[in-house]
């Protein structure tokens, strides 16, 4: 094999700095100039879009019929597909991670699945921006911003359809003279910033706010954040290139760059067409085909492409693309330059030259590792980085060998990284290969991640090559096995049902042999369900083992009684909910409570209670209808008792518990019930005639017949409140304890006196007492008079809860219960107490 | 009382403070004190952090400042997450509570954090609607809606129908568990058992799955799930779907090796423990004092009375009730004496009291004796743990006497007898004349009820007669408006009358899982009954079964070895905790309780999960539906009994007898207008 040039032949120095410009691939397209198209890249190496320039085209007179049409390249220049575009003319194409975004100037936006140019979503900004139409638009990774005709900005964010919002009012009254964004993860907030020139000042606006950065070099025609998001640079109308801190708060460099535009002849230049970093080194300016690199210090680098160059900035250098090549541009990483440079004493270097004295079996081979033993482990690592920064597979190799070799004389040595490295080299010359054609740097890979990496390639219907990356890195198999189906559905011809059978078979071959669990057969289903092959459609859903996945495509399907009992079977009450609100606002009622009678399909029964409880909350009309048609009549008649808990006025209330009592007479069993409905209906309208007979001095509605009668004694109308216990048959006990309560509570102590000598009490004497004592203030006074009628063996107990310790010791006397005695002694609390129950005490022992 | 007594009027001067006192909090915070129980439990804290972060998370999200409108369901939850006030550092510039009325809103930015409720929705879309009509100065407004825990169709619906759907951002806060405790984790969700039991919407039992996985991303999988119920095969049924569904977050779970089993008692098996008055510390603050979200509502005069109010949550949110108690929080971290306390029976609380009482007086009393400038610096440093102590000990004092009063009425001893005599099973009729009584004094409806309840429950139902008696005088007693509440008793075979065609296992029970102990010491346990004094939680005796099956076929042979244990004498060693051997040798007894009884194990491990192969694993017990503080007593007392196994207490919620009936039944009727 041919060893191929060394490293340092693609290098160059700027300002003391190695760049190097390699050249990736020659184009296999074929187009003749590229600035009669209007161009988008994708980072991280993707693809290119590109449309013909209509206004340019007009100029040239090429003009081309029909609709026109978006080609997407490879880096390298292969067709990947083909869209027709037939809206008004686009002003952005941008690549998103799954597809391709264009942006139409009339405000209506298409996302594009590049692996079916027919299948795309279509979203708009509204009646609004459709009239004032948009004037410019920039994306990043996550969204996009538009200006609009009326100089307003606003945000979209995500890439499903969500809603515009309006950034701060720009206040601006002319078209900036440019714009740029700053992505959410390199702003100082957190969240999008928009950078505008206008007048000879810069604007910073948020959502929020506005703020005028007070320059006043401009107008810029470009403004440009550098990829780790620290430095603007900014180039006036005059050729100056203007490099701040992203605050504005530092000046960086200064370079002034009218002259570097032009030919030998001095011809062009001016304000350069094209404007991008090269990494956060350098600045890359663009006329036509002259594309010069400017170092801080004004130095610079010039290349000329004929007729044509395209600068796609990336993370960590510069793709250049021409009409016959890709290439790309880039300081030299540090390992690489470790190794490589020349007179380089870097311990790496001498470990990659001990390599080759060892092949050639010099002794300096060892002499050189004797000599760097101590930094071996930083000369392993370092041709371990330094490998994934070429793209020769012979240096890969070469480097890789080199740490293998100093590894030998480690007595340490963690492989993890050397492995690593391996691997993903493995997957990075794979997908640079040139039908592939992703010319993705180390550092890229690494900022993106190896899923972005998967979705590019199935995106590309690289599904296998994929799959094998996937496997390889011990990712999860199911994007890509998802998106394989979905493509195999697709772009499947027949429309047989063993057509079908022959899908589906393979479908789930594939994905029992390669998947794990968790490849969700709902989706393939819904997309099979879009693509008009319901049969195929209904065959995948069956084996899709969440029953949650199943429901949105079984309503589509308009299944919708499986639809409902795969959402119960979930066990998610949202689930049924989201079908049951579906099919109440896409049926007639009646047809509606049919399919829900759970004597007809008692499985369905959750679905009907949770019905109930939405409705109860949400829709009472339902709900009485429900339960009239269903013949619920206790249900129907507890519904009236809670709306007559809730309604404030009187009759209301009155009418709701009639039709309660109704309800519950209409049920054999609920005759008690009925019952109960009637007697609160009657309280009710007792009370309320007896409000009206008092002239309403007192209220007694929604008095229980309890408190009724306590309120009718304490206000002393005890007539009618005997009337109310005779015409309630309020028992004895309750009776006395209610009047007792009363009439304590009116502190009518004579009352209490004459009432407990009325008759003798159902509920003994022992509440007289108690209860007094339980007042706040307790009346111990009162309450022991009451003592002597109660049960003797009560009373010593009774006595001292009322402070008599004499009188209890006396009671304890009189039924001689010496030991009630004694324990009386002990606990009596000094002073007279004591004295009394001693002196009873001393009397006994006489 | 003695330990009163300590306090109000010590016989010596308390010092003058030497040290500035501690920050103010409105929680006793003594970090000192009684040690940690030796052996580890899981480090539940992460569940915390975890529920904190996306809270911040969420709100980072909303750019520029906020006006945080807040339900106020959630604020004693998010209470226990992170305090209210530093969400400021979010940009929340003002909170209000969510309720009807326009909004006085001067931010960019309107955040309501509620739950997914129905009414809520239409609340915020009359706000929005409002504030549309007049546009603010400040331009067009921002408005999000953060759902806890989901983000639902049916609020989508609603919002949707009101209009206002496309003007507002709807996002979700996954609040699962908060950890109260150490050992106990609550969803702090209400109603869960009406919502289950009584309408059939399982809503809560979904929520319950998510986080039980979510705990299962966080300490792994459960090697095996036992349980009882209809409500606990659901959810049994949905972890396992959760888990084999191949949902990519759970894809990787591996078999824990902290945790030995999930046992999901399901509250529909057990409705007569949460019918009995609690008696333990705490049980009884629940009952008789309220405690909500961990936090009890107290006298200022209780809590100490020199420093600064500092109301939860956050000073800013006018207060919800005009009321002058301050809301404290109940925490065992934080508050050593509550920690030893709070699991006591009652009985026992005011000794305890005032043995402490008698010490800190003591060591206050040091201060005499003090010989050397190196004595003197040891006691001050001493001094401010013992002024956090003095405080919480005048707390407890102070919530005991009021507790003691309660205890002291004639109303209490009834309704403690009745109860007693009804769960074992004496004279029935002789209690039904009690409840009758009870019903006449008029002590609190649920009171009465509860024992109602119990009767039926025990007792196969109430022969007709009397029920109807019961339920014409109830009904009179306290309202017609209960009569719903009545029906719904009966639909949930709760007030049933007598023969009825449910089963009813209870007497069977009784015996067969030993559920009436009557030689119990209140003072040194030796069985879980002492929690209500002789009658063991039937809920925690399932645990048994599979945990501790020895102890419920005898009385515990160990009493000695664990009064030993305690004194710290002639330190016996505890017996080791059995491995988890499934319902094996109660089958029978499981089976005559109605529902399904579970037993899966998840995923078969390499090696046989050997409990003596670990130093110390945990079984996780899950209420669903609630459980009461003397079920959380029960549990702790239990992990002290064995070595090898520490309970980990999670539910849906706390309960007592009280707020589970009150949840039956509609709410209280309102005012009217004449």
């Amino acid at each position: 094999m041919a060893v191929p040039p060394i490293p340092t032949s693609t290098w160059d120095t700027l300002e003391n700095v190695f760049y190097r410009k390699e050249e990736v691939y020659t184009m296999s397209w074929d187009i003749s100039d590229l600035s009669d198209y209007l161009i988008a890249a994708a980072k991280n190496g993707g693809a290119i879009a590109m449309m013909r320039d209509e206004r340019k085209v007009m100029l040239l007179g090429k003009h081309s019929s029909g609709r026109p049409k978006i080609y997407v390249y490879t880096s390298s220049g292969v067709l990947i597909t083909t869209l027709t575009w037939d809206l008004s003319p686009p002003i952005l194409l941008h690549f998103t991670s799954e597809g391709l975004l264009v942006l139409s100037d009339e405000g209506t936006y298409r996302l594009y699945d590049l692996s079916d140019p027919r299948s795309f979503n279509q979203y708009t900004f509204g009646s609004e921006v459709n009239e004032q139409g948009l004037v410019s638009a920039k994306g990043y990774e996550d969204g996009l911003v538009v200006l609009t005709g009326s100089l307003q900005f606003m945000e979209v964010r995500g890439w499903k359809g969500g809603r515009a919002s309006p950034m701060a009012s720009s206040g601006l009254s002319e078209p900036p003279h440019s714009w740029a964004l700053v992505p959410p993860d390199q702003s100082a907030s957190g969240h999008i910033e928009i950078l505008v020139s206008t007048g000879s000042t810069v604007i910073t606006l948020d959502a929020l706010e506005r703020i005028d950065q007070r320059v006043s070099r401009g107008p810029f025609s470009h403004i440009l954040l550098s990829p780790n998001g620290h430095f603007l640079a900014l180039i006036t109308a005059t050729g100056l290139l203007w490099v701040v801190s992203a605050d504005f708060g530092r000046n960086y460099s200064e370079v002034d760059i009218s002259g570097f535009g032009g030919d030998h002849e001095g011809e062009g230049g001016g304000v350069p067409e094209n404007a991008q970093w090269c990494g956060d080194n350098a600045v890359v300016l663009g006329w036509a085909g002259r594309v010069v690199v400017v170092s801080p210090h004004g130095e610079t680098l010039e290349y000329t492409y004929f007729p044509s160059a395209f600068l796609v900035g990336e993370l960590d250098g510069l793709r250049i693309i021409s009409t016959t090549n890709c290439e790309f541009l880039q300081k030299v990483p540090d390992p690489t330059l470790a190794v490589f440079k020349p007179g380089s004493s870097h311990p790496a270097a001498i470990l990659y030259d001990a390599l080759d004295h060892f092949d050639k079996k010099s002794p300096k081979a060892d002499e050189s590792i004797r000599s760097i033993r101590a930094d071996l482990p930083s000369a392993v690592d370092t041709c371990i980085e330094a490998a994934g920064r070429e793209t020769e597979v012979y240096y890969q190799r070469r480097l890789l060998k080199a740490a293998q070799f100093g590894r030998a004389f480690m007595d340490l040595f963690n492989p993890t990284d050397f492995v690593s490295m391996g691997q993903t080299l493995k997957v990075l010359n794979a997908v640079r290969y040139f039908e592939i054609g992703i010319p993705i740097t180390y550092e890229q890979y690494m900022a993106s991640s190896p899923s972005f990496l998967i979705s590019q390639l199935v995106s590309r219907n690289h599904h296998l090559l994929a799959l094998r990356v996937s496997q390889h890195l011990g990712l999860r198999p199911d994007p890509v096995l998802k998106h394989w189906a979905s493509a195999k559905i697709a772009r499947a011809r027949g429309q047989d049902a063993t057509e079908d059978e022959v899908i589906c078979g393979a479908i789930v071959d594939k994905f029992e042999k390669e998947g794990e669990k968790g490849v969700s057969y709902a989706e393939i289903a819904k997309k099979s369900f879009e693509l008009g092959r319901i049969k195929l459609a209904t065959m995948l859903l069956d084996h899709e083992p969440r029953a949650a996945q199943q429901v949105p495509l079984l309503l589509q399907m308009k299944e919708v009684k499986i639809a409902l009992t795969k959402a119960i079977d979930s066990g998610d009450t949202d689930l049924v909910y989201h079908v049951l609100l579906h099919l109440r606002s896409s049926m007639s009622p009646g047809d509606f409570f049919h399919l829900l009678d759970d004597s007809i399909s008692p499985n369905l029964s959750p679905a009907v209670r949770l019905l109930q409880v939405y409705a109860r909350q949400g829709d009472r009309q339902l709900l009485r209808d429900f339960y009239y048609q269903d013949d619920r009549r206790t249900e129907s008649a507890c519904l009236e008792m809670e709306e007559a808990g809730s309604e404030s006025d009187p009759d209301k209330r009155v009418e709701h518990l009639r039709q309660a009592a109704k309800y519950f007479g209409e049920s054999k069993d609920r005759i008690f019930e009925s019952k109960m409905t009637d007697d609160a209906h009657r309280l009710l309208s007792l009370e309320l005639s007896l409000e009206r007979e008092m002239d309403h001095k007192f209220q007694f509605t929604g008095l229980s017949v309890n408190d009724l009668i306590s309120r009718l004694l304490v206000e002393g109308l005890s007539k009618r409140a005997e009337r109310v216990r005779a015409d309630w048959k309020v028992s004895d006990k309750r009776w006395w304890w209610i009047k007792i309560k009363a009439l304590a509570q009116n502190k009518d102590w004579d009352g209490l006196e004459v009432f407990a000598k009325s008759k003798k009490s159902p509920i003994g004497y022992e509440p007289f007492v108690t209860h007094l004592l339980s007042l706040t203030p307790p009346q111990p006074t009162h309450a022991v008079s009451f003592v002597p009628r109660c049960d003797p063996k009560n009373r010593t107990d009774l006595y001292v809860r009322c402070g008599e310790w004499g009188k209890a010791a006396e009671s304890a006397k009189e039924r001689g219960d010496r030991a009630k005695l004694e324990q009386l002694r002990r606990s009596a609390p000094n002073g007279i107490a004591q004295r009394e129950v001693d002196e009873v005490v001393k009397r006994m022992t006489k | 009382m003695a330990a009163s007594q300590a306090i109000a009027g010590p016989s010596r001067p308390i010092p003058a403070r030497l040290n500035p006192p501690p920050a103010p909090s409105t929680s006793g915070d003594s970090e000192s004190t009684a040690a940690q129980p030796v052996e580890k439990g899981l480090e539940v804290g992460v569940l915390k952090e975890l529920a904190r972060e996306a809270l911040i998370e969420s709100l980072n999200d909303i750019q520029g400042a906020k006006t945080l409108i807040l339900d106020p369901a959630l604020a004693g939850p998010l209470g226990l997450i992170t305090e209210i006030t530093l969400l400021k550092h979010q940009a929340v510039d003002k909170l209000f509570w969510l309720e009807p009325g326009p909004l006085s809103v001067s931010t960019r930015n309107v955040v309501w954090l509620c739950r997914p409720k129905l009414s809520h929705m239409r609340t915020i879309a009359e706000q929005i609607r409002s504030q549309q009509s007049s546009p603010a100065a400040a331009g067009p407004l921002v408005y999000t809606i953060l759902l806890v825990p989901r983000a639902t169709e049916l609020c989508r619906k609603v919002l949707e129908d009101e209009g206002v759907a496309g003007d507002i951002n709807i996002s979700e806060f996954r609040m699962e568990f908060v950890p109260l405790e150490e050992d106990l984790l609550s969803m702090e969700m209400e109603d869960v058992a009406r919502d289950i039991f009584l309408n059939g919407d399982d809503t809560p039992i979904f929520y319950s799955s998510l986080a039980l996985m979510t705990f299962q991303r966080a300490f792994g999988l459960f090697p095996r799930i036992l349980g009882k119920g209809d409500g606990a095969r659901k959810l049994s049924d949905l972890l396992q779907r959760h888990y084999t569904a191949g949902d990519a977050q759970y894809a990787e779970l591996e078999t824990s090796d902290q945790v030995d089993s999930l046992i999901i008692l399901d509250r529909s098996v057990d409705w007569v423990t949460p019918m009995c008055t609690q008696l333990t510390y705490e049980g009884m603050l629940d009952e008789y004092v309220g405690i909500r979200n961990g936090h009890i509502e107290v006298d200022p005069a209780l809590l100490e009375t020199d420093k600064s109010p500092a109301p939860t949550p956050g000073s800013t949110l006018p207060p919800a009730q005009p009321t002058k108690k301050r809301k404290h929080h109940l925490s065992g971290q934080k508050d050593k004496l509550l920690a030893d306390i709070r699991d006591l029976n009652f009985a026992i609380v005011g000794s305890r009291l005032s043995k402490l009482a008698r010490r800190l007086e003591g060591d206050y009393g040091g201060v005499k004796n003090l010989k050397s400038v190196s004595e003197m610096k040891q006691f001050v440093g001493k001094i401010s743990g013992l002024q956090s102590e003095q405080q919480n000990l005048r707390l407890h004092t102070g919530l005991t006497e009021q507790l003691m009063a309660i205890t002291k009425t004639d109303e209490f001893d009834r309704s403690l007898e009745a109860q007693q005599n009804i769960v074992a099973g004496y004279d029935t009729t002789a209690q039904l004349v009690t409840i009758d009584d009870l019903l006449s004094r008029q002590i609190p409806w649920a009171s009465v009820l509860r024992i109602a309840v119990l009767l039926s429950l025990t007792n196969g139902g109430i022969k007709p007669k009397p029920l109807e008696a019961f339920k014409r005088d109830f009904l009179q007693v306290y309202g017609y408006h209960h009569l719903p509440l009545l029906v719904s008793l009966e639909s949930l075979n709760l007030l049933v009358k007598s023969p009825t065609s449910a089963p009813h296992p209870f007497p069977a029970l009784r015996k067969s899982l030993r559920l009436v102990v009557d030689d119990i010491d209140d003072a040194a346990p030796n069985d879980i009954s002492y929690v209500y004094s002789g009658y063991a939680p039937l809920s925690v005796r399932l645990v048994q079964c599979v945990t501790q099956k020895n102890t419920i076929l005898s009385t515990a042979a160990s009493v000695g070895d664990i009064n030993e244990e305690r004194d710290g004498r002639g330190r016996k060693t505890l017996p080791r905790a059995h491995p988890i051997l499934g319902w094996r040798g109660f089958e029978d007894v499981l089976a005559s309780i109605p529902g399904p009884t579970v037993d899966v194990r998840q995923k078969v491990s390499a090696g046989r999960h050997d409990i003596n192969g670990i130093d110390s694993t945990t079984t996780v017990v899950f209420f669903l539906g609630g459980c009461t503080y003397t079920e959380i007593a029960a549990l702790r007392w239990m992990s002290k009994q064995t070595k090898g196994r520490r309970f980990l207490i999670a539910t849906t919620g706390i309960i007592n007898g009280t707020t589970l009936l009150e949840s039956f039944g509609d709410k209280p009727p309102v005012a009217l207008h004449t």
